[in-house]
């Protein structure tokens, strides 16, 4: 019997070559955080993750790969050098459609490893959303991406967390007028399915829910809305019926508040603004993104590129080691799992 | 300086209005900054004295010209003479609760007090009672003839102002017309430069997600929002946006801007609570007259305990105080 468990191997690519994404990684790798957590293995041109570090002003050792069996197989920090991007072409702070191809390239060649047994998980730096379209990777989210690349049509979804506390909601990138329509007891209730299942692998045994109201004071006895009686109250006895704990909906106004201090694990809020004001709020330093429904952990930051100060050497790694350290225990729980 | 007189109505006589109303008037800052006068029934507040232990002598008054210091002075209209129970909906409460704003809004019209903080209500009792109006803001626009006014929400560090309030999220969207957003961008403008701030750095929040990039996800970017900022630009205003509704309250709390307009409650309100979920104060910005109320119901839950917080209380009359000085 193995005592001691193995600790995951999780993929770093360097995202947007562009972006704070190179020098993130520099300093989270100098500090030792990398390797505390889980055995990183760092995807990206060598050129760039040496420019990170002269932009950090971090200087460290690690192990140079020209394959991923290569880096994954050995200890230490080990750096898969994909050979993908000449640092000396490189413009920082701009959107550009040779760094998007690069940087989606690095994703989906991680993607493949982890299908492949070699990673378990995937905690990646920012990456730009226009340069990656323009790289020919245009999709809705990198969610999306994802997912195709593991040829899944349904059941994943983006999940923030911040502070232990999880939300997930039922309808995305879309104009705010489509999100009543788009909130029905069956879009509901698979979002519940998705953020338990999620929850659970995180480790969290016996996921305590709380769903938003869509309409203002919860609609008011259908006073000003009807969702909340005749759709996400029906979800919720569904949900029940299966086995979920969901109390709501509740006006989410306040429902934040009681959350955050720790009455429930997860929020299953209505449309995108709905959790991301309330969470950016709270903690912008800290919220990690997650991709859920998927076979592996692939995790990021919030925060995004942050081309007004990529190069400067001032950007703040809390998110990313937030992220980090969430996907090495997801990781760590499906190994232990296997 | 001489104090302004302020009108403060008791709201609805079931919930906490009546207990936080005294509780107020026992803070410091409150009886230094000016001379506070009751609207409620006398014998609803010497039901709540006790309550919240206040000694204080309860002097009713003809009109908020005979306040005094030192006592507790109240105009009482005698609407609500009889027993009533707490934490329940009956229509005589909010009849009486109405009755205070009345009188309150005619003495404010007639500048006798300089503004009106307002305590508590309780929609159902109002409706129970007769009186038809969804709340204390149309209850205001009405009495005082408004026709373009808007919520505005300041605490914690935040301040917002919101172009529609109580309507579904999807109709929500359709109020998010060009000349809306630019009335309640003027509305905001007003109401800052009414705080002492002599030039309003307002920022718009977008109303889709991170603001429809640039028509991806919803139009009204493009076609409303853009259209009122821009001309709120040509008529002087420092404006700002569309902001992605998601970091336009951080960059507010950093002090990137003095005002945020929201584009619906809950964008607006989110927030707020957040940074803010006891003190919140809640201003009816256009109106002829100064209001300003607490930021929360009537908590029937705490009703006739005396354990209700004021703090909501005590920061609508900063507020009130704050703009009657720079009036």
């Amino acid at each position: 019997m193995e005592m001691k468990r193995k600790k995951p191997v999780l993929a770093v690519p360097l995202g947007d070559a562009a972006g704070i994404g190179p020098e993130i990684v520099a300093k989270t790798a100098a500090a030792g955080f990398l390797e505390k957590h889980a055995r990183p293995v760092i995807v990206g041109d060598e050129r760039v993750l040496r420019l990170g570090m002269t932009i950090a002003g971090k200087i460290f050792p690690f192990r140079s790969a020209d394959s991923l069996e290569e880096a994954a197989a050995g200890e230490g920090l080990a750096l898969w050098n994909t050979g993908s991007l000449d640092a000396a072409t490189l413009e920082l702070g701009t959107v550009s459609p040779v760094n998007g191809k690069e940087e989606g390239d690095n994703l989906a060649a991680c993607i493949d490893g982890c299908r492949r047994g070699l990673l378990d998980g995937i905690c990646f730096a920012p990456l730009n959303k226009a340069a990656l379209k323009l790289g020919g990777y245009g999709f809705p989210s990198e969610h999306e991406m994802f997912a195709h690349l593991y040829g899944i049509t349904e059941g994943f979804g983006e999940m923030n967390v911040l502070e232990g506390l999880w939300n997930i909601r039922v309808t995305s990138h879309i104009p705010l007028k489509d999100v009543a329509r788009n909130i029905t007891v069956e879009s509901v209730l698979d979002t519940v399915r998705l953020g338990y299942k999620t929850l659970r692998r995180a480790g969290c045994e016996a996921p305590r829910m709380a769903m938003a109201a869509l309409n203002p004071h919860g609609g008011e006895s259908g006073t000003c809305g009807r969702e909340e009686i005749d759709v996400l109250l029906p979800a919720i006895g569904a949900a029940e019926k299966e086995g979920f704990s969901v109390e709501g909906p509740f006006p989410s106004d306040t429902l934040f508040i009681r959350a955050f201090e720790g009455k429930y694990d997860g929020v299953v809020t209505m449309y995108h603004d709905q959790g991301q004001i309330a969470i950016k709020l709270r903690g912008f330093h800290h919220c990690v993104t997650v991709s859920a429904g998927l076979p592996h952990p692939i995790t990021t930051p919030a925060h995004g590129t942050a081309y007004d100060i990529a190069g400067k050497g001032i950007c703040t790694t809390s998110a990313f080691e937030d992220a980090y350290a969430l996907a090495a225990r997801m990781a760590l729980g499906d190994i232990t799992e296997r | 300086m001489t104090r302004p007189v302020i009108g403060i109505t008791i709201g609805d006589p079931s919930g906490v209005g009546p207990e936080i109303s005294l509780k107020a008037l026992r803070n410091e800052e409150v009886l230094s900054s000016c001379i506070p006068v009751l609207y409620g029934d006398e014998a609803v507040l010497r039901r709540a004295a006790p309550i919240v232990g206040c000694t204080k002598e309860i002097v009713p008054i003809g009109g908020p010209e005979e306040a005094k210091e030192g006592r507790i002075s109240v105009v009482s209209p005698g609407v609500l003479t009889g027993p009533y129970e707490f934490a329940k909906v009956q229509g005589q409460c909010g009849r009486a609760a109405f009755a205070y704003i009345e009188r309150a809004i005619s003495d404010a019209m007639a500048g006798k007090i300089a503004a009106v903080v307002t305590g508590p209500l309780n929609k159902e009792a109002l409706h129970a009672g007769g009186i038809n109006y969804s709340g204390h803001t149309e209850i205001f626009a009405d009495l005082t003839g408004t026709k373009d006014y808007a919520m505005l929400l300041m605490g914690g560090g935040v301040r917002v102002i919101h172009v529609s309030t109580h309507v579904a999220l999807r109709e929500a969207c359709d109020r998010a017309t060009k000349e809306r957003v630019l009335t309640v961008i003027r509305l905001a403008d007003k109401a800052v430069k009414a705080l002492g701030v002599p030039e309003p750095r307002i920022a718009v929040a977008g109303l889709n997600p991170h603001s429809g990039e640039s028509g991806l996800f919803g139009h009204e970017e493009i076609e409303e929002i853009i259209p009122a900022i821009e001309a709120a630009r040509g008529e002087g205003m420092n404006v700002t946006g569309p902001v992605p509704p998601d970091t336009v309250f951080v960059k507010t709390l950093r002090g990137e801007s003095d005002i945020v307009v929201a584009m619906y409650h809950d964008q607006g309100h989110i927030p707020l609570k957040i940074t803010d979920f006891m003190g919140g104060v809640n201003v009816t910005v256009g109106l002829p007259i100064i209001r300003t109320s607490v930021d929360h119901g009537t908590a029937y839950g705490k009703a006739g305990k005396g354990t209700a917080d004021e703090s909501s209380m005590v920061s609508a009359v900063r507020a009130a105080v704050q703009f009657a000085r720079n009036r």
